[in-house]
C-alpha cells in the first residue's frame, strides 16, 4: 500500500512537472529560431536541428523604428502599477475581510455572506463592456493614460480577491485569540495588527500573490485605458503581433515576463512554510 | 466589543469599491437600454436589446451552454488535480521546494502571450505535439476538430489555472491545526480514512471559496479562446464572454453587448449562489 | 550603376525633375534609410520638411504592430522629429484591435491620437471623426501619382478622409518551380490528363492543389500541401471568402451591387454564385495543410512564405515573405490574378451564364486619417505626406516586412523590384502586370464600406466558418448570413446602409 502510493505519487508529480515544463522548453527553443526555421516544421535543439538566432531576444530592446518594441520602460511601469495596486488592495481588502469574519452586519436582508459575495461578484462582469464606462470615468477625472488611473482600476479588480481569500483565512484563526488579546488590554486595532494578522500570514501571502498575478497579467484594461504616455508590459508585447506572428519574439517575451514572478513564487513558498510554523507555536 | 469598530474595518474597502464602481455599473445598465454602436450614440430604445437577446439570439444561449460545460469541467479538473498536487507536496517529499515553486509558475504567465505559445505547441503541421505523435501514426486535429478543440482549450486552461487551486489548497493544508491529526494517529486511522475524515472536512471551507472564485474566473475565459481558435472551428469553442467580446469590441454593438453582460451577470450571480449553497450542504455536512 | 538606375526611375516618376543626386548626398548621409535614392524633390521631401519648425509640439500616432506598417510609422516618425523638431509618440496595436482602440475614444468625444491607422473599410464609421485631407495635399504632384482605385478607396463620395500611404489587393501566389516545371507538367498530364498551368479558374486551382497535397514535391524531406488560406474565424476570413466569390458572383452585365441589390437592399450573399464559391471553399479544407482551417493571416504567410504550400491568395505579405533574401524559395514563386470561373451567376435572369469570368477584389488595406479634434492637424498631414514622399516610399517598398505595397502609378515599374530587391525580371514583370491589370479592370469589386461594416463581415465569418467546419451546408450557412444581414440592415436603418452602399456601387459600376 505504502509503496504503491509512493510510486504513484512520484509518478504523478513527475508527469505533472513535465506537463508544466513542456511549453516553456518549447518556448525557449522557439525563442532562438527565425521565420525559416519555424516554418520548416517542428525542430527542437539549437545547432543540431536549426541554426540559433538571437533576433527573438533582440527585438525586445530595440526601438520600434528598428523593428523592435523596447520593453524596458513598460516593464517598470508594470511592476509599479502591479505592486502599488496590490498593496492598496491587500490593505483595504484585509481590513474589510476581518470585519466580515469577526463582526455581524445586518441591513435588511443583507448579511455578512451577502456583503462578501458582493465583493467577489465585482469580478463576474465581463471586462469588455466595463471598458466604456471606465474610459469615461477616468476621462472625467483626468486620469486616462496615467499610472494612477490604472492603479484605480486595478484596485477594483484585485480587492475582491483579497477580501474573498482573507475571509476564509480569518475564519480559521480561532476567535479566542482576539478575545484573549482584548482581555489583555489591547484595543480592537491592536488586537488585529499584533495578534490576528501574524497568525494569518499564509493567507496574506496567498492573497498578495494572487493580486500581483492578476495585476501583472491583465491585458484588457491596460490596453483600452492607455494611449501613448503609459504602456504596460503585456500591451507592449502584443504590439509584436503583426501580420506575421513572430513565434520567436513572443516566446522570448513570454519568458521575460514570467521571470519576476518566479522570484515572487520563491518568496511565497518560503513564507508559506513559516506561516505554518508561527501558526503552530502561537 | 465596541460597536463602531466594525465599520472602521469594513468601510474603507467597501466604499472605495463602491466609489469606483458605482458609475460604471449604472452606466452599463443604461448602456444596455441603448442602441449604442458604431453609428448610434447613447439613445434610448427601452428593452429592445433584451427582447432580441431572449427571442432572437440562439447563438448567445448556445455559447452559454458551451461556457458552462467548459468552466465546470476545467474547474473540477483543476480542483482535483490541484488538491492532489497540494496533498502530495504537503509533507515529506524530495525536492519539496522545487516542486512547490514549479507548480505555481504556469499561473504567472500572461494568457494573451502564453496562449500564442500553446497555439504553436498544438500547431498541426509545425508544432511539436503532432511532430512527436506522427511517429506513432497519430495526428490529432487539436485545433480544427470541433470536439477535440474544446479539449485543447480545457488542457490549456487546466495548465494555466491548476496552480491557483494548488496554492490556495496548499496554503490551507499548511495552516491546518495539528491536533486532529494527532488524534487520528492515536486511533491508528489508515491514510485513506485520515484523508476522508480529517483532512478533507477541514479543507471544505477553503475548497468552496476556491471553487467559487475559479468558476467566476473560468467563466470569463476569453484570451485562450481568442488566440487558440477564435471560437472556431465554426462556433465549436465560442463562449459567452468571447461572444460578448465579438459583439462589443469587434462589431461595436456596445448597447447589445451591455445587455448580454448584464444578463450574464444576473445568471451567474444566481447560479453561483445556488452552487455555493449546494457545495456548502454537501461538503459541510453539519 | 544600380543606384543610378534606381535614381533615374525615381526621378522620372516624380513630376518635378530636378537633380536628385544633388540632394542625395546631404540627406542620405543623415538618413541611411533613403540611401538608394537620396532625397526626391516634392512637397514633403526631406528638404522641404527640414524648413518646418514644429519645436515644442507633440504628435501622437496609433499604428499597427511592429514591423508591418508599424515599423515604417516609427521610423518616419523618428526622421520627422529630427527634421522638424517635433516630438512624435507612436503606439503599436495589433490589427484586430485597431478599430476599437480608436473607436472607444472617438465615441467618448476624445482624440488621444492625432493620427490613427486602420483599414480602408473603417472609413464609414470613422469619417465623422476624421479631418478631410486639405486641398493643398490633394493637388500635389505626388497625390496625382496615386492610382485611381486607391484614391477611391481613401475617399468617401469625393471627399478624401484617408491619406494614401499603402496599396492592398488580393492576388494569386503560386510556386513557379512546380507550375512552370516541365517534368511536373508531364507528370500531372499523365496522371490527370490535364494541363498544369497557372490556374485560370477556382476549379483548376482546386484540382491542382489536391494533386499536390500531402507529398514531398520539392524534395526537402517535409510534406508539402495544396493551398494556404485564411480560414480562421476572425476578422480577415470574410475577405478570403469574397476573393473566392467574385469569380462566380460579380457580373459586369448586372450592375447595381455585388453584396446587395442596391435598389431593394436584399442581400445577394446567398445566391448560387456565392454558394458555389463556398462549396469550393469547403472542398478546399481537403487540400490545406493540417490545421489549415485554423489559419489566420499570419499562418498563411508563414505557410506559403515558408515553402509549405503550392498556392495561396490574399494580401502581398506571403509573396513578399517568400521573396526575402534569406528565403529558401526566393525567386521560385509567381504572382497572377485571382482565378476566375467558367460560369457566372446572373441575378437578373436568375440563371448561370456559361462564360469565363474574372473579377479583381480591391480589398481594403492600410489606411490612415487625422482626427478632427486634433490640435496639430497641419503637422499631422505634413507627417503623412512625409511618410509617403518619393524617397521614403521607394525605400519602404524595398523592405518586405514594412508592409508598404504599390499604390502609385510609378510603382508599377518592374525595375524597382529587380534592382533594389533582386527579383527575377520575369517574376517582377508578372507581379507588376498582375497589379496593373487590376487597376485597369472594369469588373472590380470594392470592399463593403457601410455603417456597421463589422457586423456584416462578422456575420459572414461566422456563417462561412460553420460551413467549413461542417456544421452547416454552404446553402444553409449563407441563408443564415443573409438573414443576419437583413436584420442588421433593419437595425442600422435601411436608408443609411443604402446611401452608403451606393457610393461603393458607383465605383464598382465605373461611374466615379
Amino acid at each position: 500500500m505504502g509503496k504503491l502510493y509512493k510510486f504513484l505519487k512520484y509518478f504523478f508529480i513527475t508527469f505533472w512537472a513535465v506537463f508544466v515544463v513542456a511549453p516553456f522548453l518549447w518556448a525557449i527553443s522557439t525563442s532562438f529560431k527565425d521565420f525559416n526555421s519555424v516554418n520548416g516544421g517542428a525542430t527542437y535543439i539549437p545547432w543540431v536541428d536549426f541554426e540559433p538566432k538571437l533576433e527573438g531576444w533582440k527585438v525586445l530592446i530595440k526601438s520600434p523604428a528598428n523593428g523592435g518594441v523596447d520593453i524596458v520602460e513598460p516593464y517598470f511601469n508594470s511592476l509599479f502599477v502591479t505592486c502599488t495596486a496590490s498593496l492598496i488592495s491587500i490593505v483595504l481588502g484585509t481590513l474589510s475581510a476581518y470585519a466580515l469574519s469577526r463582526f455581524t452586519f445586518k441591513a435588511g436582508f443583507v448579511k455578512n455572506n451577502d456583503i462578501t459575495f458582493f465583493f467577489i461578484s465585482q469580478r463576474i462582469m465581463p471586462p469588455i463592456v466595463l471598458s466604456i464606462p471606465f474610459f469615461l470615468f477616468l476621462g472625467a477625472i483626468n486620469l486616462l493614460d496615467s499610472l494612477i488611473g490604472l492603479i484605480v482600476v486595478y484596485i477594483v479588480l484585485l480587492m475582491p480577491i483579497a477580501v474573498w481569500i482573507m475571509v476564509d483565512f480569518f475564519n480559521k484563526v480561532p476567535r479566542e485569540i482576539d478575545e484573549t488579546a482584548l482581555i489583555d488590554g489591547c484595543n480592537p486595532y491592536q488586537a488585529f495588527f499584533k495578534v490576528v494578522l501574524p497568525n494569518s500570514i499564509p493567507g496574506l501571502i496567498v492573497a498578495g500573490m494572487f493580486c500581483i498575478i492578476f495585476g501583472w497579467i491583465d491585458f484588457f484594461f491596460a490596453f483600452i485605458l492607455t494611449f501613448t504616455e503609459v504602456q504596460l508590459l503585456p500591451v507592449k508585447i502584443v504590439a509584436l503581433n503583426s501580420s506575421i506572428t513572430p513565434w520567436w519574439s513572443l516566446s522570448a517575451s513570454a519568458l521575460v515576463s514570467v521571470a519576476p514572478l518566479i522570484i515572487v513564487a520563491f518568496i511565497v513558498e518560503r513564507y508559506l512554510s513559516k506561516g505554518n510554523l508561527s501558526g503552530a507555536i502561537k | 466589543m465596541n460597536f463602531k469598530h466594525k465599520y472602521v474595518f469594513l468601510f474603507p474597502g467597501l466604499f472605495v469599491l463602491i466609489g469606483i464602481l458605482i458609475f460604471p455599473i449604472i452606466f452599463v445598465v443604461r448602456l444596455s437600454l441603448s442602441g449604442w454602436n458604431s453609428y448610434n450614440g447613447l439613445n434610448f430604445i427601452g428593452l429592445e436589446n433584451y427582447v432580441r437577446l431572449f427571442t432572437d439570439d440562439p447563438r448567445f444561449w448556445q455559447s452559454f451552454l458551451r461556457l458552462s460545460f467548459l468552466s465546470v469541467t476545467t474547474v473540477i479538473l483543476q480542483y482535483v488535480i490541484g488538491f492532489a498536487l497540494a496533498h502530495m507536496v504537503w509533507k515529506d517529499i524530495k525536492f519539496q521546494r522545487f516542486f512547490r515553486v514549479l507548480f505555481l509558475i504556469p499561473m504567472m504567465t500572461t494568457p494573451v502571450i502564453m496562449t500564442v505559445i500553446w497555439r504553436t505547441f498544438f500547431h498541426e503541421s509545425l508544432g511539436p505535439v503532432n511532430d512527436i505523435l506522427s511517429n506513432f501514426g497519430m495526428s490529432p486535429k487539436w485545433l480544427t476538430d470541433p470536439v477535440l478543440a474544446k479539449f485543447t482549450v480545457i488542457i490549456v486552461e487546466v495548465w494555466q489555472w491548476t496552480p491557483f487551486m494548488f496554492l490556495l489548497l496548499l496554503a490551507g493544508l499548511l495552516s491546518l491545526p495539528k491536533e486532529p491529526f494527532l488524534a487520528a494517529a492515536i486511533d491508528g486511522a489508515s491514510p485513506v480514512r485520515k484523508f476522508l475524515y480529517v483532512t478533507f472536512p477541514l479543507m471544505a471551507p477553503i475548497s468552496i471559496g476556491a471553487i467559487i472564485i475559479r468558476l467566476i474566473e473560468a467563466s470569463k475565459i476569453m484570451d485562450t479562446v481568442y488566440v487558440l481558435t477564435s471560437g472556431g472551428p465554426g462556433t465549436a469553442t465560442e463562449t459567452s464572454s468571447f461572444y460578448i467580446f465579438i459583439k462589443g469590441l469587434r462589431e461595436f454593438q456596445m448597447g447589445y453587448a451591455a445587455s448580454m453582460s448584464f444578463t450574464y451577470l444576473i445568471i451567474m450571480i444566481i447560479s453561483l449562489t445556488v452552487i455555493a449553497k449546494v457545495l456548502t450542504k454537501v461538503l459541510l455536512k453539519d | 550603376m544600380k543606384i543610378i538606375k534606381t535614381c533615374l526611375s525615381a526621378a522620372i516618376s516624380s513630376v518635378l525633375i530636378f537633380s536628385p543626386m544633388a540632394y542625395a548626398d546631404k540627406w542620405s548621409d543623415q538618413f541611411p534609410h533613403i540611401k538608394a535614392t537620396g532625397d526626391i524633390p516634392g512637397d514633403c521631401s526631406y528638404e522641404e520638411m527640414s524648413k518646418k519648425n514644429y519645436k515644442g509640439k507633440t504628435l501622437k500616432i496609433n499604428t499597427h504592430a511592429v514591423p508591418v506598417i508599424g515599423q515604417p510609422t516609427a521610423l518616419h516618425a523618428e526622421q520627422f522629429a529630427k527634421l522638424t523638431g517635433a516630438k512624435v509618440d507612436v503606439t503599436h496595436t495589433p490589427a484586430g484591435d485597431l478599430y476599437a482602440k480608436a473607436m472607444v475614444p472617438f465615441k467618448a468625444g476624445q482624440a488621444p491620437y492625432d493620427i490613427v491607422f486602420g483599414f480602408s473599410n473603417f472609413i464609414n464609421d470613422w469619417k465623422r471623426y476624421l479631418a478631410p485631407v486639405p486641398k493643398k495635399y490633394i493637388n500635389s504632384p505626388e497625390m496625382k501619382d496615386v492610382t485611381k482605385s486607391h484614391i477611391g478607396v481613401s475617399s468617401w463620395d469625393g471627399t478624401m478622409y484617408q491619406y494614401p500611404v499603402d496599396g492592398d489587393r488580393h492576388y494569386l501566389k503560386y510556386r513557379k518551380d512546380v507550375i512552370d516545371n516541365p517534368e511536373m507538367q508531364k507528370k500531372y498530364k499523365a496522371d490527370t490528363g490535364k494541363e498544369l498551368r497557372v490556374p485560370r479558374t477556382w476549379k483548376e486551382y482546386g484540382e491542382m492543389a489536391k494533386y499536390f497535397n500531402g507529398w514531398d514535391w520539392d524534395g526537402d524531406g517535409e510534406k508539402e500541401y495544396g493551398s494556404a488560406e485564411v480560414m480562421k474565424k476572425d476578422d480577415l476570413m470574410f475577405a478570403a471568402f469574397f476573393s473566392r466569390s467574385v469569380a462566380y458572383a460579380k457580373n459586369l452585365s448586372t450592375p447595381g451591387g455585388f453584396f446587395f441589390d442596391l435598389e431593394t437592399m436584399k442581400p445577394n450573399i446567398n445566391n448560387p454564385g456565392f454558394v458555389e464559391a463556398l462549396t469550393d471553399w469547403v472542398e478546399a479544407t481537403k487540400y490545406v495543410p493540417p490545421g489549415g482551417i485554423n489559419f489566420g493571416l499570419g499562418d498563411e504567410i508563414g505557410s506559403f512564405g515558408g515553402g509549405q504550400t503550392l498556392f495561396s491568395f490574399s494580401w502581398d505579405d506571403a509573396f513578399i515573405a517568400a521573396m526575402q533574401d534569406d528565403s529558401p524559395i526566393k525567386n521560385k514563386v509567381g504572382a497572377a490574378p485571382l482565378p476566375g470561373a467558367d460560369r457566372v451567376w446572373n441575378r437578373n435572369t436568375n440563371g448561370w451564364e456559361n462564360r469565363y469570368n474574372q473579377a479583381p477584389y480591391i480589398v481594403w488595406g492600410w489606411a490612415v486619417g487625422v482626427a478632427k479634434k486634433s490640435k496639430v492637424k497641419d503637422m499631422a498631414f505634413d507627417y503623412l505626406c512625409f511618410f509617403s514622399n518619393g524617397a521614403n516610399h521607394q525605400a519602404d517598398l524595398a523592405i518586405g516586412n514594412f508592409g508598404v505595397n504599390p499604390f502609385k502609378n510609378s510603382d508599377f515599374d518592374p525595375n524597382i523590384y529587380i534592382d533594389t530587391m533582386g527579383w527575377d525580371p520575369e517574376i517582377a514583370n508578372s507581379y507588376t502586370k498582375t497589379l496593373l491589370d487590376m487597376e485597369k479592370s472594369k469588373n472590380r469589386v470594392f470592399p463593403l464600406r457601410v455603417p456597421g461594416v463589422f457586423e456584416f463581415t462578422s456575420a459572414v465569418a461566422t456563417g462561412t466558418s460553420k460551413a467549413l467546419a461542417g456544421q452547416l451546408s454552404p446553402q444553409e450557412a449563407l441563408d443564415e448570413v443573409a438573414k443576419e444581414w437583413e436584420a442588421i440592415v433593419q437595425r442600422v436603418g435601411k436608408k443609411a446602409v443604402q446611401d452608403a452602399y451606393a457610393v461603393g456601387v458607383k465605383m464598382e459600376d465605373n461611374k466615379l
